[in-house]
């Protein structure tokens, strides 16, 4: 370790009080080092204002690099913490954790990224580099100098959860929270739990029934005391936030309301339906859409040929992306006006495991596939095209920028589908098609109610919005609010059981303690400040995170204190309501709203900073 | 381990002076650790830019932005989620305020193309490395 502070000795300059800094800048094993001149770094930070000490280690997130800052909190008062080393997704929690062992509050913290976005993108300029590194670790100090302490949020919570839809991974959610000892109501608008799988036959890949399936895990729910079903009633209103939903629901001519503690929608999906003519679309004796096909499939007694509505198929195609992977230009659009640009995800394994079965059950049935490409991308889902080959389907790759145009029966012709095949170097084909199946896809759900009161996020495909993939996953924005399965996106009931059991273990994590904690980096309010326009209530999408409110003028914190008996109108904050994304603080011009640990005055002191270095 | 770097300190104590630096504007959802990407992957831009990060740029009034020209950076890129932003009309706000903060550049007579929405994901590597580079020429052209 090199140290070019001078303990005890801040440096502090006039205007912040008994603010002193501590910078420690980190080599990273040479990662940093090779390219930033480190002890050049810390000792021009040593003798910037307010820092109190600076140092420069091989690896600050080890515990020696820990303990140094441990032992300048104790012995040279640091009270403010800026690390310039890695990215903050890696270390900003670990320091935060060690400012709060060494009895500072944890968000006096400022996190300084000088590998990711210095050194390894400047590696040919040490000098720019260094130069760039400085001017940051400076706007971090000018930042940690404006920290203010703050406590997380904490909230008390309803320990029940409210899980919305009774299919899979309704039910899957329902059954891993009831074993995490955690009460459920679990709500399914139709007569019986089940879901999507009460309209399918058998399910890949263990070629299960699908309402044998429906059955067991339904009389898994009912074994469980601590999982209300609620049956047939309808979702009038969701309101709350973490901790403290309630929903109300509409059960047979009455109204109840459940409270919940978190929320885990599990809504489900729709199936594309074709538009009138789309692939023949109407003409229910020659064309039927997978899950029309998969469903009667089950039921259909196995011979050498398949009858569909009396009528014998010898030739049976299955026609591919039908409502999904839409090109704008070639499909019309949705109601929306975009085209489902998305893969479904589930069609082809499906409509494999499909021709799988037909060619097992009805060897005079020949079986013709046509796709823009073959995604049987999950674990073992290959296997169903291999078999199906294997077994004497035959696969054509229809051309991406024309689509396959299908040709009714006419004379003694039967019905065609005509493509360019790419297999065979755009040759024009057509086979015939006694059946035509159209794979179509998933789309999201109407639920625009649940949308509207909850303010949920949508995405671009119109499905319900995951936080991040893979910093936040099956969470929305919204806390509390997990989400199950394909109301998220199109996923295999594999896929969706599995996001379903994710979704019931982060809601088990957040109610396992009778008060939750939040983070703190919600909007906060100088009352003193507020002149009650309303500005921001006009910018506010989260209904009831911000509103006006009389207040004593007396107790509003201003200098001089307003006189007794009069009332102003304010801005009150529900801080569990609020999302943090600051949209209210760039209209409130008195500056009375700010998002705590992100000041527009730290902001604007770092840019300082960065415009003088 | 390569060898330390050092650096002449008189090349630090010079500072970097004029006014072609680029303050890049990142959410804590996409455009920061799409920054990232960028370092993971070794990929090279230019060292005057520096990168802020806030939950959304939404954030920031319209002053914010004229202030940093004022303070004499050259452009300013505002890399929103766009559409993955999980704030509830955020990246609307968010838009409408850029094009307010327009108007009022226009009306200082500073030129436009120093001040971009754009949006860049956790992934958008090359598209992080144009919207400096195109960035980088309209403050050079000024």
């Amino acid at each position: 370790m090199n140290g070019t502070g001078r303990p005890g000795d801040n440096q502090l300059g006039e205007s912040t009080g008994d603010v002193r800094v501590g910078v420690y800048v980190c080599h990273c094993g040479g990662n940093i080092s090779d390219v930033v001149d480190v002890k050049a770094l810390a000792g021009l930070m040593a003798e910037y204002p307010h820092v109190a000490v600076a140092k420069e280690y091989p690896f600050m997130c080890s515990d020696p690099g820990q303990e140094i800052i441990l032992e300048d909190i104790r012995a040279n008062r640091v009270n403010r913490v800026v690390v310039a080393s890695c990215s903050p997704t890696l270390h900003e929690t670990t320091f935060r954790r060690a400012l709060q062992r060494g009895g500072l509050n944890p968000y006096l913290y400022e996190h300084v990224n000088i590998r990711e976005q210095v050194s390894w993108v400047h590696k040919d300029d040490h000098a720019a580099a260094t130069r760039k590194a400085l001017a940051l670790v400076r706007a971090g100090v000018e930042k940690a100098t404006r920290l203010d302490p703050l406590e997380a949020l904490r909230v008390k919570a309803e320990r029940r959860v409210a899980v919305i839809g009774g299919g899979p991974a309704g039910m899957s959610a329902a059954l891993a929270l009831a074993g995490a000892g955690l009460p459920v109501d679990l709500f399914e608008k139709g007569p019986a739990l089940g879901g999507r799988l009460l309209e399918m036959g058998r399910v890949f890949p263990t070629g299960e029934e699908a309402t044998a399936l429906a059955r067991r895990l339904a009389e898994d729910v009912a074994a469980q005391g601590s999982i209300r079903v609620h049956l047939g009633g309808e979702i009038t209103r969701v309101d709350g936030y973490v901790g403290n939903f309630e929903v109300r629901v509409e059960e047979g001519g009455s109204q109840a309301r459940v409270k919940a503690g978190a929320l885990v929608l599990a809504t489900g999906f729709d199936h594309y339906l074709p538009g009138a003519g789309e692939f023949g679309s109407g003409d229910a004796a020659r064309v039927a859409t997978l899950p029309e096909f998969q469903k009667a499939l089950g039921s259909l007694p196995a011979g050498k040929v398949l009858r569909w509505r009396g009528r014998e198929i010898r030739h049976l195609a299955f026609l591919h992306c039908v409502g999904s992977r839409q090109a704008e230009g070639l499909n019309p659009p949705q109601a929306d006006g975009k085209v489902n640009d998305y893969c479904s995800r589930v069609c082809c394994t499906a409509a494999l495991h499909a021709a799988s079965q037909v060619l097992d059950r009805f060897p005079g049935t020949q079986v013709y596939d046509c796709h823009k490409d073959i995604r049987t991308y999950g674990r073992g889902h290959e296997a169903y095209y291999e078999d199906a080959a294997k077994k004497g389907a035959l696969f054509f790759r229809y051309a991406e920028d024309a689509l396959p145009e299908y040709l009714p029966a006419s004379g003694l012709l039967p019905a065609r589908l005509k493509f360019r095949d790419v297999l065979t170097w755009m040759e024009e084909v057509e086979v015939p098609a006694d059946l035509l199946v159209l794979a179509t896809g998933v789309v999201p759900r109407a639920i625009k109610g649940l949308v509207e009161s909850l303010k949920l996020p949508v995405g671009a495909d119109r499905f319900l919005q995951e936080a991040h993939p893979k910093l936040r996953p099956v969470e929305v924005a919204n806390n509390g609010i997990f989400l199950a399965g394909t109301c998220q996106a199109p996923m295999t009931l594999d896929e969706a059981c599995a996001a379903a059991g994710a979704a019931a273990a982060k809601a088990a994590q957040l109610l396992s303690q009778a008060e939750i904690s939040l983070d703190p980096f919600v909007v906060e309010l100088k009352a003193e400040r507020c002149t009650g326009c309303g500005k921001c209530l006009e910018e506010c999408s989260y209904s009831g995170a911000l509103k006006l409110v009389d207040r004593p003028l007396a107790g509003l914190g201003a200098t001089p204190p307003g006189p007794e008996g009069l009332s102003a109108a304010v801005i009150a904050v529900n801080e569990a309501l609020c999302k943090g994304c600051g949209a209210c603080v760039a209209v409130c011009e008195p500056r009375a709203l700010e998002l705590a640990g992100w000041h527009l005055d730290q902001f604007e002191a770092m840019a300082g900073a960065i415009a003088a270095s | 381990m390569g060898q330390a770097a050092v650096v002449d300190p008189e090349l630090l104590k010079a500072g970097q002076g004029n006014g072609k630096k680029i303050l890049i504007l990142t959410t804590l959802a996409s455009s920061y650790p799409g920054a990232n990407a960028v370092g993971q992957a070794r990929l090279s831009y230019s060292p005057d830019t520096y990168i802020f990060r806030v939950p959304d740029p939404v954030m920031f009034p319209d002053d914010f932005y004229l202030q940093c020209f004022d303070k004499g950076f050259g452009g300013i890129l505002v890399m929103s989620s766009g559409s993955d932003c999980p704030y509830e009309g955020a990246y609307q706000r968010l838009s409408a305020r850029i094009a307010r903060v327009y108007l009022k550049m226009k009306e200082k007579g500073i030129s436009t193309r120093r001040l971009k929405l754009t949006t860049i994901c956790t992934v958008c590597r090359a598209a992080f490395l144009k919207e400096i580079a195109e960035m980088r020429k309209a403050v050079a052209g000024e």
